[in-house]
């Protein structure tokens, strides 16, 4: 097995507000190796984009912080890492895209200009090699006459093509780590199927390691070869996407791959629910978090938090799901 | 068979576009065009589609909150496509609403108690006490604790406030549900449960929706027929199990085949659309769909296709392609 | 990105009292340091408005109770002035005249505003849109003072014709305001629900999308009530302002003589009173804002 791309050891991330102080992320650890597609899966407030946003330093400051953890990647650690080296990585060794390409791109300037601003910061290109560059990018991510398409602004765009726009400035400068948050979310069903299969194939192409933070199990059955799941600021199951889809441990994405709507011959009448609902992170129950919720709970969990590999090694369950 | 609860005759909504220096109409967005359906009583039609394509537009023309521009909607058998406010009152109790988004769906500065008797109060439904009455009823009816009653909607998560919303539409015993994209903007685990409310209050109060989504898996959970909405029309109506066994239209195979599911290693042969979703104010000439599809002939760049029956009288399937005619 | 509302995302339904969004405000205005002070000023001087009012003190401010020009003693504690009455009075006094004049026009002002306001937005496209916004362009372009001077004259003296003068002025930012907010508002999914249930129009206006505006009513009322008095300031100065009566701007207007003089006495104590309450109320009106705003109050 090759040396892990990404490593992060017990990230714990911390916001202020007017409540109080709140951990949306508390005690993650996973590794991303090359050239694999990684899922981070989980419903809104989970930590899955705060943790995304973390990995390049993206948290707004004074609100929030990293408390405590590291990330390494290729040798330093991105955590304590100082603005000027996290901007050298950003766009060139790591890149992001994000859910709302509207917001992401600035309006007020052409896609070319955008993207040459990447490229000439990153790889010192001129003016016109920058913009031959551009074009070729936006051949690649499968845009239409590009070259008429790099002089537009992004309101002229649709809502894929300005995904794949941000994707072709996501990988104009050949990053070796792609963190995808959301990234088709908000996109209909059929161009949806479009901006995956391009990510895929791009991925192949540049030989990129991919984080796909979604919420969407399908879209992680889909496109990634490992999957982790987080609940509550934290990772509940961790496994090769094939078992995890098969046989999940975790009490919670056993009940959330069962209570999806999915296309099927016989339809239940009722769809099984997962009761209750996902705890306010300002008064945290004592034990396991979604011990509350939990059909499996036993004592234990209402008073002890379970860590990774408690009784089997890819969830943090005292009870896990029976094979 | 009984008489229909709903019938949508050829329903049509167009947008004005105004510019100009006098603001006249430069051209029209063709938002709903020339769209039928008929709902029985108790059944629910899902309206499947994208974005751009008008299901929400249709529901809001069927319930007069926007005016048809052209056709007709007749409830209960009453020709209601332009009745006046006063004239629509006794027609409101029998047809409501449900919204998309929780976080605007209820009036922030109004308790939740104020909420739900506004409808009785308008309708002027019996007294104050059988109006509280009702209005406690309804939270037991949704599931929700009667502590709910002084609170303000700021209080409650999404799936709560959208449960609250259900309730309101509940109020005045409506025949009649439409559910505009009610689960969309719920966290998966909650869709579920509010999911299992709405095939409840289906099974056990007999009433009749016109389920509006984009998310196919949702829609065939709740729907007992499925209309496929493209550009302002309705390209393939059939009932939920022939839908998704027998998709006739290509748009249809090529949504189908494009939801993700959630079983890797399952190897598909995807049908990846070409291009983007159009936009109604500038739709394509001949069949809408003709430049994303596969199948496309060169009859289809200039010939609307009519709607054809390929189905029998007792399972009716309607399609509007050159493929099948 | 919205990472604290995502944070913020499931609350659970406590046993805490039921919170308006006036109760999250208030909280969100008791933790404002300088609001609180502020508004400790201005209670003060409502306390002092009010005894005016009330008759207790502050009586003889018409009295001739001492020599000229009498300097800062214990029977006068800020002197007396040219003619001999004592100006502590006539600014006490004064304070009461503010507040009448600021609490009539901020509050007629405000609603004028608040229901021209929201009937214009949210007819907004149509001939009643276009004619609400015609009378604010209109009375928007003629000159203030120009204006008091009209009407007082069209009134023939009558006391109430700066309150009106400012009245018909003043509703013209409130109206804008509300007009705006409300165009936004009624693309509101409640308010289609409302539609959907039969609810009439006007009755859609006034329960449902005004009171989704009260937080700007009351910072603009606050805004409103500094300028109405400032202004008055100005009128009687220029002697169109206050006839009957005393306040800031006639003590101002009467101490230029004596300040060439050389004595102070009168013009100090009007212009600090009337810079301490405008200062506190704008301190104030900041906190109230910061307090009331949608955006950091609502989730």
């Amino acid at each position: 097995m090759a040396e892990p791309l990404l490593r992060v050891r017990d990230l714990a991330i911390e916001f202020d507000t007017q409540y109080g102080t709140v951990r949306a992320v508390d005690g993650v650890s996973f590794d991303v190796y090359p050239e694999e597609t990684v899922g981070l899966v989980g419903e809104s407030g989970c930590g899955k984009t705060v943790t995304g946003l973390s990995l390049l330093g993206l948290i707004p400051k004074p609100p929030g912080r990293i408390a405590a953890g590291s990330i390494e990647f290729g040798g330093r650690d991105l955590a304590t890492a100082s603005e000027e080296e996290l901007r050298k990585i950003r766009g060139s060794e790591i890149s992001m895209i994000f859910q709302e390409p509207m917001t992401a791109l600035n309006p007020v300037f052409t896609i070319g200009n955008q993207m040459a601003d990447v490229l000439a910061r990153h790889k010192g290109l001129t003016n016109s090699q920058a913009r031959t560059e551009a074009i070729e990018m936006l051949a690649r991510v499968g845009i239409p006459s590009p070259a008429r398409r790099v002089d537009e602004y992004p309101h002229q765009l649709s809502g894929g093509q300005r995904q794949r726009v941000m994707i072709a400035m996501a990988l104009s400068c050949n990053p070796k780590l792609l963190i995808a948050d959301e990234p088709t979310t908000a996109l209909d069903v059929t161009t949806q199927a479009q901006v995956l299969e391009q990510i895929n194939k791009l991925q192949e192409e540049f030989r990129m390691a991919v984080i796909l933070i979604t919420h969407d199990l399908g879209v992680v059955a889909e496109t990634c070869q490992r999957a982790m799941v987080m609940y509550c600021g934290k990772v509940a199951e961790q496994a090769p996407i094939a078992e995890l889809f098969a046989q999940p441990r975790h009490p919670y994405t056993a009940g959330l791959l069962s209570s999806i709507p999915r296309i099927r011959e016989d339809r239940p009448e009722h769809l099984p629910i997962i009761a209750g609902r996902v705890p306010d992170l300002l008064h945290l129950p004592a034990g396991c978090r979604f011990a509350a919720r939990c059909e499996r709970a036993l004592d234990r969990c209402q008073t002890e938090q379970p860590e990774l590999g408690e009784q089997t090694a890819s969830a943090a369950c005292f009870n896990p799901v029976p094979l | 068979m009984s008489s229909p609860l709903l019938q949508v005759e050829e329903l049509r909504k167009y947008f004005p576009i105004r510019g100009g220096l006098l603001r006249g109409v430069k051209a029209q967005v063709k938002a709903v065009d020339g769209v039928s359906l008929v709902l029985q009583p108790g059944q629910t039609y899902g309206l499947v589609g994208e974005s751009g394509c008008g299901k929400s537009t249709l529901g809001r023309s069927i319930i007069r909150l926007y005016e048809p521009t052209a056709g007709k909607v007749i409830l209960d058998g009453a020709d209601i496509t332009h009745l006046s406010r006063k004239e629509m009152l006794p027609y409101r109790e029998r047809m409501q609403m449900i919204f998309q988004d929780p976080y605007a769906s209820l009036s922030p500065r109004r308790t939740v108690s104020q909420t739900l008797r506004e409808p009785l109060d308008i309708h002027n439904k019996g007294d104050r006490n059988t109006r509280d009455k009702r209005v406690r009823e309804l939270l037991d009816v949704v599931g929700m604790s009667q502590r709910a009653l002084n609170r303000y909607p700021h209080e409650f998560s999404g799936g709560q406030r959208q449960r609250i919303g259900i309730a309101r539409a509940l109020a005045l015993n409506p025949r009649l549900i439409i559910a505009d994209e009610p689960v969309s903007a719920l966290d998966v685990s909650v869709q579920s449960q509010v999911l299992n409310l709405v095939a409840d209050l289906q099974r056990e109060h007999g009433i009749a929706f016109l389920f509006i989504a984009h998310d196919l898996a949702v829609i065939q959970h709740v729907s007992d027929r499925i209309g496929v909405m493209y550009l302002g029309k309705i390209v393939e109506a059939t009932d939920s199990r022939t839908l998704y066994a027998s998709p006739k239209h290509p748009y249809t195979r090529a949504l189908l085949s494009a939801i993700p599911l959630p079983e890797p290693g399952r190897k598909r042969s995807r049908i990846v659309l070409g291009g983007d979703v159009p936009s109604p104010a500038n739709p394509p000439s001949g069949c809408p769909f003709h430049p994303r599809c596969p199948d496309a002939m060169d009859r289809c760049r200039t010939e609307i296709p009519a709607p054809r029956e390929l189905g029998t009288p007792a399972a009716p399937h309607e399609v509007s392609c050159h493929l099948y005619d | 990105m919205n990472t604290a509302a995502e944070v913020m995302e499931a609350e659970a339904l406590s046993d805490a009292a039921a919170e308006s969004l006036w109760t999250k405000g208030l909280y969100k205005f008791r933790r404002d340091r300088v609001g609180l002070w502020a508004f400790a000023v201005v209670l003060l001087y409502v306390g002092v408005a009010l005894g005016v009012w009330l008759g207790f003190w502050a009586t003889g401010w018409a009295d001739l109770a001492g020599e000229k020009w009498e300097p800062v003693s214990s029977a006068h504690w800020f002197g007396t002035n040219i003619i001999g009455q004592d100006i502590f009075d006539r600014a006490i006094y004064s304070t009461k005249t503010s507040f009448e004049i600021g609490l009539v026009v901020a509050v007629l002002a405000t609603a004028l505003g608040g229901i021209l306001g929201a009937i214009a937005g949210f007819f907004s496209g149509s001939w009643l849109d276009e004619l609400i916004l015609w009378l604010m362009g209109v009375l928007d372009s003629i000159p203030f003072l120009l204006f008091v001077a009209a009407i007082a004259y069209t009134l023939q003296g009558n006391p109430y014709s700066m309150h009106i003068a400012m009245v018909v002025t003043f509703w013209i930012t409130a109206g804008r305001l509300v007009r705006g907010e409300v165009i936004k508002l009624k693309e509101m999914e409640y308010v289609d629900a409302a539609h959907a249930l039969g609810v009439p129009e006007y009755t859609i206006i006034f329960r449902h999308i005004l009171p989704n505006t009260s937080h700007i009513l009351l910072v603009q009322a606050t805004i409103t009530f500094v300028a109405a008095i400032k202004s008055e300031v100005i009128l009687s100065f220029l002697g169109l302002g206050v006839k009957d009566g005393m306040s800031w701007g006639l003590m101002i207007a009467e101490s230029s003589q004596e300040v060439l003089a050389g004595f102070f006495n009168n013009f100090l104590s009007a212009s600090v009173l009337l810079f301490g309450l405008v200062m506190a109320f704008n301190l104030f009106s900041d906190a109230l804002q910061d307090a009331l705003d949608p955006r950091t109050v609502s989730d």
